[in-house]
């Protein structure tokens, strides 16, 4: 089993690097460009990308927890990267099926547009139709995909430049691409039956939380520390009660998701953590929008402009909640997970989690 | 037209000459979320203005119809059932600075603006606002010094939306920094192109570049400018601020109607997400329109009140948090209901939900708005105050 405490020295160094790289000035210019090459090389440099995925496959070694602890520290500073595409969901993929990593950006499809044909030949699969909101497709390398065929799982290996790809952004100006595959030929290979469809969005739902996580925790440290400069009235406004109850809503939202985000990282790490991971979605999805609310509301006028950075965040989260499941989608899970169980098995489950299933 | 043969029908009629009706089809933008259409606005206010349909309260020879409270309230009622183009950038002229000239202003003054104002021929911009006078609106720093028969103003304003259409701006200045800091203060118009006035947009987190700070360095102001007596400037400042809770005068924009169409366009535009047969949403959806509903007649009495009394009261800040949480639920909950898709920037109520946190902080927020209500309606002991009696430059430094 691996070891399920983060190594310090990941957190260390993670926050030293991004507080070097990833200034106002970075962000808002990534956001312009499309992408951040020189962001991208600074990051790469550390190995934090392959983090989690085996050294003989050309990653860095280490757990998903240590992965997961990078990807809260990237949703902190708004890193404009795609990390998780490139780690735990489009590098874990490949590695899965024994591709290697390869050194540049790996992106996945998070949708598939009902148009999407993979057909088998031999060696080869010829993929025909299209995906949209595919994260940096523009910049990457490779984009795995997994699918189906024959009752067994497969991952191929697409070389980015081979599709037409079309720029198409989120609210957060991150590049969310439509992706068109025209015939497009590629290598693939056999993952385990564990790995469909289902465990992959859970996966995917892992990434975003551990982001959504990051982000709401420096909204509202921003917050905070913002309101105790701000002087009205001869006094910091963090001194009226009534903007410290927007204080208090986004510190309680920022330590709800990071203790959601943890358990569900821990759990995943030691094998299953469907229901964390559902669960603590659901949590971050709606801690987004209540503390996106309280920390524009406590921050006026100034944090609705580009020139301060709480834009960088408050418009993550309202992507972020939406990818991977939004509300409804993770509320239903539980739901019939939670009814499944009987009103014997309902109190053990919210004790217990995965681990009961 | 004789004013005593105005009803419904004939108001109904005379519009109908020069404004096409609206259908549920109808879509407006509103607030000026995307709307960079002067000349639209223009053409109405002109082809509006010369039988005072757009501000029947205004007197005949200013661009009104000397319309009595009730025909106000009437035209504005039919005037609904057209598409009548987003005024947001003539909101200030009309909703707020008309009005309080009406009250403050000389008579040049009104002879020379209002006919503009309702014309659309002048745009307004409103320089109140200051790095360090927000909500602590009355802490303005921009100074005014007596020079002869003129004035020479200097400081910095900021969040000045239209700033960049505008060719005048009501501003208000700091005439006396001994005395308290509502006392010392004075309402002055500036020519938006006056030697020393430089305007630099502020682009806001929506892309959209409506705000603006305005520097000005001894720009110079004619005495004949100023609006109300020296030392009188917050006084006018309230009566500008009223109007604009009240929203008087910017109506404008909005969505289609929905005579005969009971389900609202925002709801129904919500149709292709599928989501409208899902119970959750529907509770959730009937909700916010329950509260549309509540929010709409909390608006409607406040400005009845502000016509029928004259002056607009605190039910102007009861309108304004409900209208705000309205448009702040409708967007949220569109967003959120239209699925992934939305995530994109051209994606369902992206404009409304990065519009949307503004809504609840300008025109004074909702913390601001409560404080209002606390005191004026309930009667509320107010926030303990020092900077009531102590001099500005010594409250300014902080007394608490």
């Amino acid at each position: 089993m691996s070891k399920l405490i983060v190594d310090e020295l990941i957190t260390q160094t993670a926050n030293r690097l991004f507080s070097e790289i990833c200034s106002h000035e970075a962000i808002q210019n990534a956001e312009t460009v499309g992408e951040a090459p020189e962001i991208w090389a600074a990051y790469t440099e550390t190995g934090f990308p392959w983090i989690s995925i085996d050294e003989n496959l050309g990653g860095s070694g280490g757990t998903l927890l240590d992965a997961l602890e990078v990807l809260r520290l990237v949703g902190y500073y708004a890193v404009p990267v795609p990390a998780a595409e490139t780690g735990i969901l489009g590098g874990w993929l490949l590695s899965e099926a024994g591709f290697q990593v390869p050194e540049g950006i790996v992106t996945v499809l998070p949708d598939q547009g009902p148009d999407l044909a993979i057909k088998v030949d031999g060696s080869q699969v010829s993929i025909t139709g299209s995906a949209i909101r595919v994260p940096w497709a523009r910049s990457a390398e490779i984009i795995a995909i997994l699918f189906h065929d024959n009752g067994n799982n497969y991952v191929a290996s697409v070389q980015a430049s081979d599709c037409a790809i079309t720029p198409m952004t989120n609210m957060a100006g991150e590049p969310r691409d439509t992706v068109r595959f025209d015939g497009v030929v590629c290598s693939y290979a056999e993952v385990s039956k564990a790995i469909d469809s289902q465990s992959f969005r859970f996966r995917g739902a892992l990434s975003r939380v551990a982001l959504m996580a990051g982000a709401i925790e420096k909204m509202s440290q921003m917050t905070v520390s913002y309101t105790n400069d701000r002087v009205q009235f001869g006094r910091p406004v963090a001194r009226f009660q009534a903007v410290q109850q927007h204080l208090v809503w986004a510190a309680q939202d920022a330590a709800l998701s990071r203790m959601a985000a943890e358990s569900a990282a821990i759990e995943a790490t030691r094998g299953n953590g469907a229901f964390e991971i559902a669960s603590a979605k659901l949590i971050a999805n709606q801690a987004a929008s209540r503390a996106t609310k309280a920390c524009h509301q406590a921050h006026g006028a100034m944090g609705m402009t580009q020139e301060y950075p709480l834009h960088h965040y408050s418009r993550r989260l309202w992507s972020w909640r939406k990818e991977y499941g939004g509300d409804a989608e993770w509320s239903q899970w539980i739901g019939q997970l939670a009814v499944a169980q009987g009103a014997d098995g309902l109190y053990p489950l919210i004790t217990g989690g995965s681990r009961v299933l | 037209m004789t004013k005593a043969a105005l009803n419904e029908e004939s108001i109904r009629k005379a519009l109908s000459e020069f404004l096409e009706v609206r259908t549920p089809e109808t879509r407006l933008t509103t607030m000026g979320a995307g709307s960079d259409d002067l000349e639209g606005g223009k053409s109405y206010l002109q082809s509006t203005a010369k039988h005072g349909w757009h501000v029947p309260s205004w007197p005949t020879q200013f661009g009104g119809r000397d319309a009595d409270n009730r025909e106000n309230a009437l035209i504005g009622r039919v005037l609904k059932e057209f598409i009548v183009p987003d005024l947001y950038p003539f909101a200030i002229g009309l909703g707020m600075v008309g009005p309080t000239l009406l009250t403050h202003g000389t008579v040049d003054q009104k002879s020379n603006w209002l006919q503009p104002i309702a014309t659309g021929q002048d745009v307004w911009c409103q320089m109140f606002s200051e790095p360090d006078a927000g909500s602590d609106l009355a802490n303005v720093a921009m100074g005014a010094t007596q020079d002869g028969d003129e004035w020479l103003l200097t400081g910095q304003k900021t969040w000045t939306s239209r700033a960049m259409w505008a060719n005048w701006g009501i501003c208000l200045a700091r005439t006396d920094p001994s005395k308290p800091k509502h006392k010392g203060l004075t309402m002055f118009a500036i020519p938006m192109d006056a030697t020393g006035v430089d305007v630099r947009p502020l682009t806001q987190m929506n892309k959209d570049a409506h705000f603006s700070e305005v520097f000005i360095d001894e720009a110079r102001v004619s005495d004949a400018l100023r609006i109300g007596d020296v030392g009188e400037g917050w006084r006018v400042a309230m009566t500008v601020l009223s109007h604009e809770r009240a929203g008087g005068g910017s109506r404008g924009g909005g969505e289609g109607t929905t005579r005969g169409a009971f389900v609202p366009n925002w709801i129904s535009d919500l149709e292709t997400f599928g989501v409208l047969q899902v119970p959750v949403a529907r509770q959730r959806l009937m909700e916010i329109h329950c509260h549309d509903l509540a929010s709409k007649f909390t608006s409607q009495r406040a400005s009845d009140e502000a016509r029928s009394s004259g002056v607009p009261g605190p039910a102007g800040s009861g309108a304004k948090l409900r209208t705000v949480r309205s448009y702040k639920e409708r967007a949220y909950g569109s967003n959120r209901l239209a699925g992934a898709s939305a995530m994109l920037t051209d994606g369902h109520g992206y404009i409304e939900t990065m519009t949307a946190p503004s809504m609840s902080i300008r025109g004074g927020t909702d913390e601001i708005q409560r404080n209002i209500l606390g005191e004026r309606v309930l009667g509320l002991p107010g926030e303990p105050r020092l900077d009531k009696t102590a001099s500005w430059s010594e409250s300014r430094k902080g007394l608490l």
